[in-house]
């Protein structure tokens, strides 16, 4: 059932997703209604086939790749929701709503096949799991930022403004975004990964070579961490930072798509 | 007691302007117009809109042509133009094209600037003053306050109004597309120019830092920074400013550029994460155009700007269409209302008539049973008060049908007849 339940939120969120992009260049206010409304309804069935997900099994669903991508996928648009309701400006779900997707499609088989992993559960798993699942969240709408920044960018350097220039924000408030994103997320991912590896303890060098997961998210920490750096130094802000945030989404593709691929620790 | 909604006028569309400013009169002469054209009962209730882009009458009238003649007569009269010369110019409409006219022009969209906001305080002004002359009904009280309405609803809708058409106010627009806000952002002004003058002053007005003014002539940027709130700099000192300041507004007449690519360079490289906002409006340009190009910074000269203000003015040609679109379903339940509203008199007379037959007939009886209980005295009340609900019915169900269709002033006058109504009775403002 909440396998279903998932599906339903995904072609949910799909729907959503076309009908925002298409209703943006017409501008039609219905249209772009009818995606939050959609995007809202998914966003509900996925909550409860979540807590059906944590009710079947006893444990929170953050244990296999899969349910990690569908818990982050699930803050993800809860934030697009929330951000959308507060400004009422709903430019945000055209980028937002996409990324999720192409998260989505990264699930490798979908919620109902997944089994428990062997690994006995402790609390230090859950924690790990959840900073590291949240820092990731924080990220996506990171790189969604950084999208709408380098488009918004290219419109007022190019002088001659099109329909982006009148419906994205302006650039200063899409930094912001960006750098608080990017603030809000680095810490999280940073206590998950360091958690993890104090889990792992001694073996963490042998997890580290042969789980290829482990080892990307390794690379996507020290991007993140690069980002934040020149942040905080001064210099690297504005279009710099949105593409060093398109580099570390890049990166944390590449990590997803590691799990899914290559069996390990974390694998599928 | 038929009348018609109707909008009589001319407008810049077709009038030039030597035939509008000779309409142009003043509030006491259309109070004059006003009272005369309601004493001679040529209108049952009009409004007289005059701006320098149109003249109109609107209101209800049994002949709203005679309504055009004797309005625009007296109109022209009094700087000598004949009707004759202006009747080839009228245009009038009415019913349910005189309402989407009085909407179209109230919410801006027939203006010569699409979105611009002036027409409607000048409706309110023109309405406000038939109100004070006593020559508005219920039938234009209605129809203006949802003109009104539907105005405020296009411009909360729809974009019509949000973007520059002017190119400082286009220059502002961009400052506020880059940074955010303009609180607390500081402004150099290099050289003078009104167009520079207007840039710079409203950046102030949207929350800017009063602006450091340079000029080659040190007295006139004194002049100036006075002028403007702000602080006078020495000319040699304005590039150094760069490096410091958020927007650089130049505008000299100065053969090559006195804002050089190096200059910018150095500046960016001092000021760290902030970017820079340079609008050129000298012709010769004052910035070399190599800036433009820089990382960081963002430089516009005036075929920049004029280039925004043409998409803006799109931008707003499409919001425009989306505000017709409002109009168009808001015409159609005012129209709806308004039918309804011209058989709910006649429906109400015909109740009053009715009902007071009925009670003379109920003390009639009860005169000539002078033993009636309390019993019958309601017996008698019950029967009458169903027949005539009886009666009522069908007639009431038709006005309000045919309202609906299109064609209740037909019934109102076919059931007025039949029922030997006053003529007239409960006509608004009449």
């Amino acid at each position: 059932m909440n396998a279903v339940l998932f599906d339903v939120a995904l072609t949910g969120y799909i729907l959503a997703a076309l009908a925002a992009v298409t209703a943006l260049p017409g501008r039609r206010e219905r249209l772009a209604g009818i995606a939050e409304t959609l995007c809202g309804a998914g966003w509900v069935c996925h909550t409860v086939s979540l807590a059906m997900r944590w009710m079947e099994t006893g444990r929170p669903p953050v244990l296999t790749l899969a349910e990690g991508v569908s818990v982050v996928i699930w803050a993800v648009v809860a934030w697009q929701l929330w951000a959308a309701r507060r400004s009422e400006d709903r430019v945000l779900g055209v980028f937002v709503l996409p990324v999720v997707l192409v998260l989505g499609l990264l699930l490798p088989t979908g919620l109902r096949t997944m089994a428990l992993p062997p690994s006995a559960a402790s609390g230090w798993i859950w924690a790990h799991v959840g900073l590291a699942l949240m820092g990731l969240a924080a990220l996506v709408l990171n790189f969604a930022g950084a999208l709408m920044y380098l488009l918004q960018e290219r419109q007022l350097k190019g002088r001659r403004p099109g329909a982006w220039y009148y419906r994205l924000p302006a650039l200063d408030t899409l930094d912001r975004l960006s750098l608080r994103t990017l603030t809000v997320g680095f810490p999280f991912l940073t206590a998950g990964l360091a958690l993890g590896m104090i889990w792992a303890g001694p073996s963490v060098g042998p997890v580290l070579s042969r789980d290829p997961l482990a080892a990307f998210s390794l690379v996507m920490w020290v991007v993140y961490a690069l980002t934040l750096a020149g942040r905080a130094v001064g210099q690297w802000h504005g279009r710099r930072a949105a593409w060093l945030a398109v580099a570390g989404f890049c990166t944390l593709l590449l990590t997803l798509g590691a799990g899914v691929v290559v069996q390990g620790r974390h694998g599928s | 007691m038929s009348t018609t909604f109707f909008v009589t006028g001319l407008s810049h569309h077709q009038a030039p302007v030597e035939v509008r400013e000779r309409l142009v009169v003043d509030e006491d002469k259309l109070r004059e117009i006003l009272a005369d054209l309601t004493a001679r009962e040529v209108v049952a209730e009009v409004v007289v809109l005059s701006t320098c882009n149109r003249v109109e009458m609107y209101g209800t009238a049994e002949a709203p042509g005679e309504a055009r003649a004797a309005g625009f007569r007296h109109l022209g009269a009094h700087r000598g133009v004949p009707l004759a010369d202006l009747e080839p110019l009228l245009y009038t409409k009415t019913d349910d094209d005189a309402i989407r006219h009085l909407f179209r022009v109230t919410a801006s969209l027939d203006s010569m600037l699409v979105g611009e906001p002036q027409i409607t305080g000048q409706v309110k002004d023109a309405f406000a003053l038939a109100q004070a002359s006593g020559t508005v009904g219920s039938v234009l009280h209605a129809a203006m306050t949802q003109a009104f309405n539907v105005a405020k609803k296009v411009r909360n809708e729809t974009g019509i109004g949000r973007h520059a058409v002017s190119l400082s106010f286009a220059a502002v627009e961009l400052a506020r597309k880059i940074f955010g806000s303009l609180d607390g952002k500081s402004v150099l002004f290099v050289g003078a120019g009104e167009m520079g003058e207007l840039a710079a002053r409203h950046m102030s007005e949207q929350g800017a830092l009063p602006p450091y003014v340079a000029n080659r002539t040190a007295a006139r940027a004194e002049a100036l920074a006075r002028e403007l709130g702000g602080t006078a700099v020495p000319f040699e000192h304005a590039t150094r400013l760069l490096a410091e300041v958020d927007i650089a507004i130049a505008s000299t007449a100065a053969p090559e550029p006195i804002v050089r690519a190096a200059d910018v360079r150095a500046a960016l490289a001092g000021r760290g994460t902030r970017p820079l906002f340079l609008i050129d409006l000298g012709v010769p340009r004052n910035v070399d155009p190599v800036v433009a190009g820089l990382d960081g910074a963002f430089c516009y000269d005036v075929d920049d700007l004029r280039a925004v203000v043409e998409a803006n003015l799109r931008e707003r040609a499409r919001e425009a269409q989306r505000a017709e679109v409002v109009v168009g379903r808001e015409v159609a339940r005012f129209a709806a209302r308004l039918r309804d509203l011209e058989v709910v008199p006649t429906i109400v007379s015909l109740r009053d008539k009715l009902e007071t037959m009925r009670l003379a007939e109920v003390e009639r009886a009860l005169a000539r049973l002078p033993g009636a209980t309390a019993e019958t005295r309601q017996a008698l009340e019950a029967l009458s008060q169903a027949i005539v609900n009886k009666v009522l019915h069908a007639p009431i169900v038709k006005l309000k049908d045919s309202s609906r269709a299109g064609h209740g002033r037909r019934w109102t006058e076919t059931v007025s007849e039949l029922f030997g109504l006053r003529r007239g009775g409960g006509e608004p403002g009449a």
